[in-house]
């Protein structure tokens, strides 16, 4: 069985302009620990999709089930990393911050921080638990986002662009930290972006969606390539070139 | 450090100035009785306090304005809590906090009078009125400010209703709070400068209504700068509790 199943998800809001369809006949099934990739142009309908799979919306039609059972609202097997950084809580520490979810949960203060302070390493923050979130520079806020959420040990970490908002060289190193993070906990991940480039280097497999409205999934390509990704080799190139042809069909459509 | 030694200065030689061009202004510029130098105002504060009647006063008014002021505050920050988690409460509230507020401290003395005397409760009745809709209003207002992303993060890691408020809704108001209180704290002096004009026995009001009757223009002018100082300091202060504890809210502040 699927870990996460999208069954003909739809989406349409109302609102003062009207209706309108952002999602419409979403279907899709990821397997446990693969890193999925969700592309596709500005609007489509992206992160009304994880929206819903986080349980901050509700579908309109369809359903969305994880290990079998609908998924119901927000919940802590499914960890979240946001576009930015107002997720992060200002008055914690960075350690604190990580910790946040286990103090939910009720774990006593020098347990919680000894946990956090294993995912400060592995995201390469080593002693800079003390500093607050104002301490800390964008690529290092991200960081901390995606230790707290996997502090948490949710089944699914869903990231929506979240090294969208950095430049391009902190965005290749951050690449390349979750990638080695993702080998080493083999965690299920939906991982947001419109870079191509990102996409490629980070995934299983990649799904390019359709430009809405009625934003759906259009062609799932599946990324065969040994990890760490080598961005200059031709496999890596092939791949690129066919993820690069959907999209632009989106782009420009009536070429 | 020398930061600190430069806001020191700055604040030194700002008063400084002050008053030299009052100095000036009273020897050059309007020269009347009713408009003293410093330098006699001074003398009479020097008289004033070696009679104690100077520390009398400030204590009094004070007290008045701490007991009023925390009185309000303590009304005003769980109203306003409630008034921004809950719509219902929003609903019911909203049209008292947005009509009182247009009726100033100073319009209810009268009231305040009749109802408590010109005892301490008509004081405290005022400064904690005065008080109370200022901090409601801010709290109310941070609480609605929370970033949704930081309610949502807190979802997916697992919190429940009481933890959503206590851990993320409180924490991220506390700032908006601090800042309702401080604003408060201003109208409270106005306030009480007023409730001791009208009824008092004593306070920095009483000293200024006395000295008016019999034309002590010194006093008046001691009692001015007392408050002036008096608020200059407390507001002072409560930056720097801000800053103490809740530097990390907003690093801005
Ligand atoms: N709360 C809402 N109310 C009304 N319309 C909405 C709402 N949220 C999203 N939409 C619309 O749904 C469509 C899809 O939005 P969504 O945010 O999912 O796009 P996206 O693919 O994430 O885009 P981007 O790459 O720019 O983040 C857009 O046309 C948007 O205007
Ligand atoms: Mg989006």
């Amino acid at each position: 069985m699927a870990l996460v199943a999208l069954e003909g998800v739809g989406k349409t809001f109302r609102g003062r302009t009207g209706a309108w369809e952002a999602v419409r006949d979403f279907s899709l099934e990821l397997a446990e620990g693969e890193f999925f990739c969700l592309l596709g142009t500005s609007g489509c309908g992206k992160t009304t999709v994880l929206n819903m799979l986080a349980g901050f919306e509700a579908p309109t039609t369809g359903r969305i089930l994880l290990d079998g059972k609908p998924v119901r609202g927000p919940g802590a097997d499914r960890g979240v990393v946001f576009q930015g950084h107002d997720s992060l809580y200002d008055w914690l520490t960075a350690l604190d911050n990580i910790a946040f979810g286990l103090r939910l949960r009720g774990m006593a203060k020098a347990e919680r921080r000894a946990v956090a302070q294993r995912f400060l390493t592995m995201v390469g923050l080593t002693g800079q638990g003390a500093k607050h979130p104002s301490e800390l520079s964008g690529g290092m806020k991200q960081r901390i986002q995606i230790a707290r959420a996997l502090a948490n040990d949710p089944r699914i970490l869903l990231m929506d662009e979240p090294f969208g908002a950095l430049d391009a060289m902190t965005r290749a190193v951050l690449q390349n930290e979750l990638s080695r993070i993702w080998a080493e906990t083999r965690k299920t991940v939906l991982f947001i972006t419109h870079d191509i480039e990102e996409a490629v280097a980070l995934s299983t497999r990649v799904g390019v969606m359709k430009r809405g409205p009625g934003g759906t999934l259009k062609a799932v390509v599946p990324v065969d390539l040994p990890f760490p990704r080598e961005r200059t080799s031709d496999g890596f190139m092939q791949t690129f070139r066919q993820v690069h042809a959907l999209i632009h069909e989106e782009i420009h459509p009536h070429e | 450090m020398n930061n600190r030694a430069a806001t020191i200065g700055g604040y030194v030689a700002g008063f400084a100035l002050l008053f030299l061009i009052w100095h000036f202004a009273s020897q050059f510029l309007v020269r009347s009785v009713l408009f003293p130098s410093p330098f006699p105002v001074f003398e009479r504060a020097v008289v004033l306090i070696e009679d104690g009647l100077l520390q009398e006063a400030v204590l009094a008014s004070m007290r008045r304005i701490l007991q009023g002021f925390l009185l309000g505050s303590a009304l005003g920050i769980p109203i306003g809590l409630a008034l921004g988690s809950f719509r219902p409460v929003r609903l019911l509230l909203e049209p008292w906090t947005e009509f009182f507020r247009f009726i100033p401290a100073v319009a209810m003395i009268t009231v305040a009078v009749i109802w408590f005397g010109i005892g301490e409760e008509s004081k405290i009745f005022l400064i904690a009125y005065t008080t109370v809709f200022v901090v409601i209003i801010a709290t109310a207002a941070g609480v609605g400010a929370v970033g949704k992303d930081k309610i949502r993060a807190a979802q997916c890691l697992g919190a429940n209703r009481f933890q959503l408020f206590a851990l993320v809704a409180l924490p991220a108001t506390v700032p908006y709070i601090l800042t309702g209180m401080r604003l408060a704290m201003a109208n409270a002096f106005v306030t009480i400068v007023a409730a001791e004009l009208v009824a008092s026995n004593d306070g920095l009001g009483k000293m200024l209504w006395d000295a008016r009757l019999f034309m002590q223009v010194e006093d008046i002018f001691v009692a001015l700068i007392s408050l002036g100082l008096l608020g200059f300091a407390t507001d002072r202060t409560f930056r720097l509790l801000i800053r103490a504890f809740a530097g990390r809210f907003n690093p801005t502040m």
